[in-house]
C-alpha cells in the first residue's frame, strides 16, 4: 500500500515532515487539581492530575519523595470497533507504566515527601500517537496543577514508510507494520527521557527518524509554552493584576 | 473530595431550607446546561453534555446483529456507563465499577422500559431490518469525565442528544433463500435520522431535610437523606423510577416527589430540546 | 434431541422449546376473563413459606419459598471490619446476591442479578440501626436456588428475616412486593412467564409498621393514577407480608411437624 504518493503527499494530505494539527485546553475538569485536553489531529486525550495529597496506601509511602501514580484508560468508543475491555489489558498497563516513568523523571518529587500525585489519562479518540498525546496532556495538566517540574516533557512519534521518514503517524500509517519511534524530550534541557521503537531500522535511518521526532517534540513544546503563557495571562487578568 | 465540616453541612442544609443554595440557585433551578453534538466522529452519533461542572460524553455505535429469539421483530439496545478516573481518583482501577453498573442499570430501566419493550423510550421495532434475521444493535456508551453531582440526569441528557445526532445508514436487503443469512448492503450516502421525541428525560429530586432540590452538586448529594430519579417523557407519563439513598420515605412523600418531578420535567425537556437543537445548528455551521 | 438450533444452549433441556413458544399467547392483555396460570386472582400473592434458623453456622439465616421462587439468605456478623477499611462510627453492611447455575431453565443466567446486590443493600440500609455496631460489618449473602419470578422482593423479605434471626437491631422488618402491568391489568407478585410479557414493573420495599418506603423502582410507562393504584396495592400486600413474617419469627425455633 502506498503511504506516500509520488507527489510526496501522505494519505491524509500532509507532507512527510508535517505534524497534525495541535489543539489543547487547560482546566477542563474542575474537580481535579489540574487537567488538560490535548488533541493531535483526531487523537483526543484528557488528563487529570490529583495531588499532591496524602498517600492512600501507607505501605507505598516514601519518606523523602512523592509517589507518582498513573492510569491510562481508553474509552469504549475511542477506536473504530467497539472495545470490550478498556482497562487493565496489557497495553494499558504498559502505557501507564511508560507515562509514569516519564513524568516521574521530570517532577521534582523531593519537594513533596510523603505525598502522592495521581495522573489519570483517558483517551477519548484514538487515531495513532496516543502515547505521545497522553504525555503532552499530562505535562499540561501537571503545569495546571502547579506541580514543580524540571522542564516540560513533550513527546512525538515518527516512522519510516516507503523509504521516507514520516512525522506524527496516524492509525493507518501506524498499523502498516513499519517502524514507529516514540521520543519524549525535555526541550530546554535538551535531554531525551523516553525512547521507544517497534520493528527494526538500520542505524543511520534510525538517527534520521529520531532527529525528526525530536524536531516534532520541539514544535509541540513551543505550542505548549505559548498556551501556558496565554493561560497565565488570563489568570492574571482575572485576578485583576 | 475533602470531607465537609459540621459548619459547612449546616450551611448547605440551612441554605436549602431557605431556598438559597450555596451557588445562589433556587431549589428548582438547573445549573447552566451546555450541549455539544458530534464530538466523536467515529461513532454513529455522539454528544457531550455539561451540567455546570459535571461533564459526560455519550456515544452511539450501531452494528448489524441477530435479534434475540424471543423478540424477533425488535432490535437490541445496550447501555453501558464507564466512570473515568479523571472524574474522581476513587474511580481508579475497579473503584468505579459499582457506580458504573448502578448508573447503567438505572438508565436501561428508564430508557428501555419493560422486558417486552413496551413503554420504551426507544422504539425497538424501528431497529429491525429483516424480521428474525437481521436487526440493528445499538451500543450506547456513556463516559463520566467530570463528576459534580447529578450524573444520572446528565447521562440521560447526553444519551438523548447523541441519539438525535445518530444517523443509521440505509440498508438494502438483497433477496436470498429463506434460511440463509440475507445479504445486506449498507449505503454510504443515505442516512436515517433517529426519532427522539419519545425519549424521556430523567429528573432527580434530592431530599435534604424536608425539601427537595433539583440538580444537586456532589456536596449537596453528600447531605441527602434520599433521592428519587423519575424518568418522564414528553406526554407526561412516567417511564421509570429509581429511589436511591438509604433513608425510608413515606409513600405520600413519594407521591409528592413524583408530582413535583412531572411538573418540572416539562421545562427540563423543553430546555434540553432547545439546547440540542442549538448544538446541532452550531454543528451544521461548521462544515 | 441434542438441540442443534443455533441459539439454543448445547445442554439437554427438554422443557425449553416445547413448553415455551406454543401456548403462551393466552397471557395476553385485555382479556378481562383471563385467569393467571396458577389460578390466582390478579391481586393475590403467592402463598409464602418462611423458615428461620436454617443454616447453623451463620449468625442468622432464613429460607423463603414463594411458589417456585426459592431463596436462602445467611447473615454473618457483626464481624470485625477488614483493616483496609477506614474507621467508621456506624456499622457497615455488605450484601451479595448470587444465583445458582440451576436456578433458571437455561443454565447460568447472569444478566439481571448484577445489580441485585446493590439494590438489596439499599433496601436494607434504611432499616438497620447502624449505630448499634460501630467499627464492624454485617455480611448478608443471598443465594437464589430457583428463580420463579419476582426474585428481588423475595430476596429482600428473606434477608430482613435473616437479619432479625441474627439479632441485628432493626427499625422494622422490610417486606417487598412487586407488581406487573400486563395490558390494562395490574398483577401482583408475577411469576416468570408473566414477567416476560409485562409492560411495566413496579417494585416496592417498605417497612410496614413505620409506613416508610426504603426502595422503589419503576420500569415501563406509567400514568400517575396507575402509580398510586400500584402503590396502594403494594403497601397493602407488604403489611400483610409483614404480619406473616412476624408470626414466622414468633414460632418456636424447632421446626414444627408438617
Amino acid at each position: 500500500m502506498e503511504y506516500v504518493n509520488p507527489e510526496g503527499l501522505r494519505l491524509d494530505g500532509r507532507r512527510p515532515l508535517e505534524m497534525r494539527q495541535l489543539r489543547a485546553e487547560i482546566g477542563v475538569v474542575s474537580r481535579a487539581d489540574g487537567s488538560a485536553v490535548f488533541e493531535m489531529g483526531n487523537t483526543k486525550v484528557i488528563a487529570a492530575v490529583y495531588g499532591p495529597r496524602e498517600v492512600q496506601n501507607k505501605s507505598q509511602q516514601i519518606n523523602d519523595q512523592a509517589v507518582v501514580r498513573c492510569e491510562y484508560s481508553m474509552a469504549n468508543f475511542s477506536t473504530g470497533d467497539r472495545m470490550r475491555k478498556p482497562k487493565h489489558d496489557r497495553r494499558s498497563t504498559e502505557i501507564s507504566l511508560v507515562i509514569r516513568q516519564t513524568m516521574e523523571a521530570c517532577i521534582l518529587t523531593h519537594l513533596m515527601p510523603r505525598s502522592q500525585i495521581d495522573i489519570f489519562v483517558q483517551v477519548l479518540q484514538a487515531d495513532g500517537g496516543t502515547r505521545s498525546a497522553c504525555i503532552n496532556a499530562a505535562t499540561l495538566a501537571l503545569a495546571d496543577a502547579g506541580i514543580p517540574m524540571r522542564d516540560l516533557v513533550t513527546s512525538c512519534a515518527a516512522g519510516y514508510l516507503n523509504s521516507t521518514p514520516l512525522l506524527d503517524l496516524n492509525y493507518v500509517e501506524d498499523s502498516a507494520g513499519g517502524p514507529d519511534v516514540t521520543v519524549g524530550i525535555l526541550p530546554k534541557l535538551d535531554k531525551v527521557t523516553l525512547l521507544q521503537m517497534d520493528a527494526k531500522l538500520p542505524m543511520d535511518t534510525f538517527e534520521t527518524v529520531m532527529q525528526l521526532a525530536i524536531e516534532g517534540c520541539k514544535a509541540v513544546a513551543n505550542y505548549i509554552r505559548e498556551l501556558l503563557l496565554e493561560n497565565t495571562k488570563q489568570l492574571e487578568f482575572r485576578r485583576g493584576v | 473530595m475533602v470531607g465537609l465540616s459540621v459548619g459547612e453541612k449546616h450551611f448547605i442544609k440551612g441554605g436549602i431550607e431557605q431556598n438559597l443554595r450555596t451557588d445562589g440557585r433556587k431549589r428548582y433551578t438547573y445549573r447552566p446546561i451546555y450541549v455539544e453534538t458530534a464530538v466523536i466522529p467515529q461513532a454513529n452519533g455522539s454528544a457531550r453534555v455539561k451540567f455546570g461542572a459535571t461533564e459526560v460524553i455519550a456515544s452511539v455505535k450501531a452494528e448489524l446483529g441477530k435479534p434475540s429469539p424471543s423478540y424477533p421483530d425488535k432490535g437490541k439496545v445496550l447501555i453501558h456507563v464507564d466512570c473515568s478516573p479523571t472524574a474522581e481518583p476513587a474511580f481508579e482501577g475497579r473503584g468505579g465499577e459499582e457506580l458504573s453498573s448502578e448508573l447503567s442499570v438505572a438508565l436501561q430501566r428508564c430508557l428501555l422500559g419493560g422486558k417486552s419493550g413496551a413503554g420504551a423510550g426507544i422504539d425497538l421495532s424501528s431497529l429491525s431490518i429483516v424480521e428474525g434475521k437481521i436487526c440493528w444493535d445499538l451500543y450506547i456508551e456513556g463516559l463520566v469525565v467530570s463528576s459534580d453531582g447529578n450524573l444520572l440526569d446528565a447521562l440521560a441528557a447526553a444519551i438523548k442528544a447523541s441519539l438525535s445526532n445518530t444517523a443509521l445508514p440505509k440498508v438494502q436487503v438483497s433477496s436470498a433463500a429463506s434460511d440463509e443469512q440475507p445479504e445486506v448492503d449498507l449505503s454510504d450516502e443515505e442516512f436515517l435520522q433517529f426519532d427522539t421525541c419519545g425519549i424521556p428525560a430523567i429528573v432527580t429530586l434530592t431530599k435534604v431535610g424536608k425539601h427537595y432540590i433539583l440538580d444537586a452538586t456532589s456536596e449537596e448529594e453528600s447531605q441527602m437523606s434520599s433521592a428519587v430519579s423519575v424518568s418522564v417523557n414528553r406526554q407526561g407519563r412516567i417511564c421509570g423510577l429509581t429511589k436511591r439513598g438509604g433513608a425510608g420515605l413515606n409513600p405520600s412523600v413519594i407521591h409528592d416527589m413524583i408530582s413535583v418531578a412531572k411538573h418540572l420535567s416539562e421545562q427540563v425537556i423543553n430546555k434540553l430540546d432547545s439546547e440540542i437543537a442549538a448544538a446541532e445548528a452550531r454543528e451544521e455551521d461548521v462544515p | 434431541m441434542a438441540g442443534k438450533r443455533g441459539a439454543t444452549p448445547a445442554t439437554y433441556s427438554p422443557s425449553l422449546t416445547t413448553a415455551k413458544g406454543k401456548k403462551k399467547p393466552p397471557i395476553f392483555t385485555d382479556d378481562a376473563n383471563w385467569v393467571r396460570s396458577d389460578g390466582r386472582h390478579f391481586h393475590q400473592c403467592r402463598p409464602a413459606f418462611l423458615r428461620i434458623a436454617t443454616v447453623n453456622s451463620a449468625s442468622g439465616s432464613a429460607y423463603a419459598e414463594f411458589g417456585n421462587t426459592k431463596v436462602i439468605v445467611s447473615v454473618f456478623g457483626p464481624r470485625e471490619s477488614k483493616k483496609a477499611m477506614m474507621y467508621s462510627d456506624v456499622g457497615r453492611l455488605n450484601c451479595n446476591v448470587s444465583y445458582t447455575t440451576f436456578a433458571t431453565p437455561s443454565r447460568g443466567q447472569g444478566s439481571d442479578n448484577k445489580d441485585f446486590s446493590s439494590m438489596l443493600h439499599k433496601a436494607l440500609e434504611g432499616a438497620i440501626i447502624l449505630e448499634s455496631f460501630p467499627k464492624t460489618t454485617v455480611d448478608v449473602f443471598a443465594l437464589v436456588l430457583e428463580s420463579g419470578g419476582s426474585d428481588l422482593p423475595v430476596i429482600i423479605s428473606c434477608a430482613s428475616l435473616a437479619l432479625a434471626d441474627a439479632g441485628i437491631m432493626l427499625y422494622d422488618l422490610v417486606a417487598a412486593v412487586s407488581v406487573s402491568c400486563l395490558g390494562k391489568n395490574l398483577v401482583i407478585d408475577p411469576i416468570s412467564e408473566e414477567e416476560v410479557y409485562q409492560e411495566g414493573s413496579f417494585m416496592i420495599s417498605c417497612m410496614p409498621s413505620r409506613n416508610e418506603v426504603t426502595q422503589l423502582t419503576v420500569t415501563g410507562e406509567w400514568s400517575t393514577p396507575k402509580i398510586s393504584e400500584a402503590m396502594d396495592l403494594c403497601l397493602d400486600a407488604c403489611s400483610k407480608l409483614g404480619n406473616i413474617m412476624r408470626s414466622c419469627l414468633k414460632e418456636p425455633l424447632s421446626a414444627p411437624e408438617e
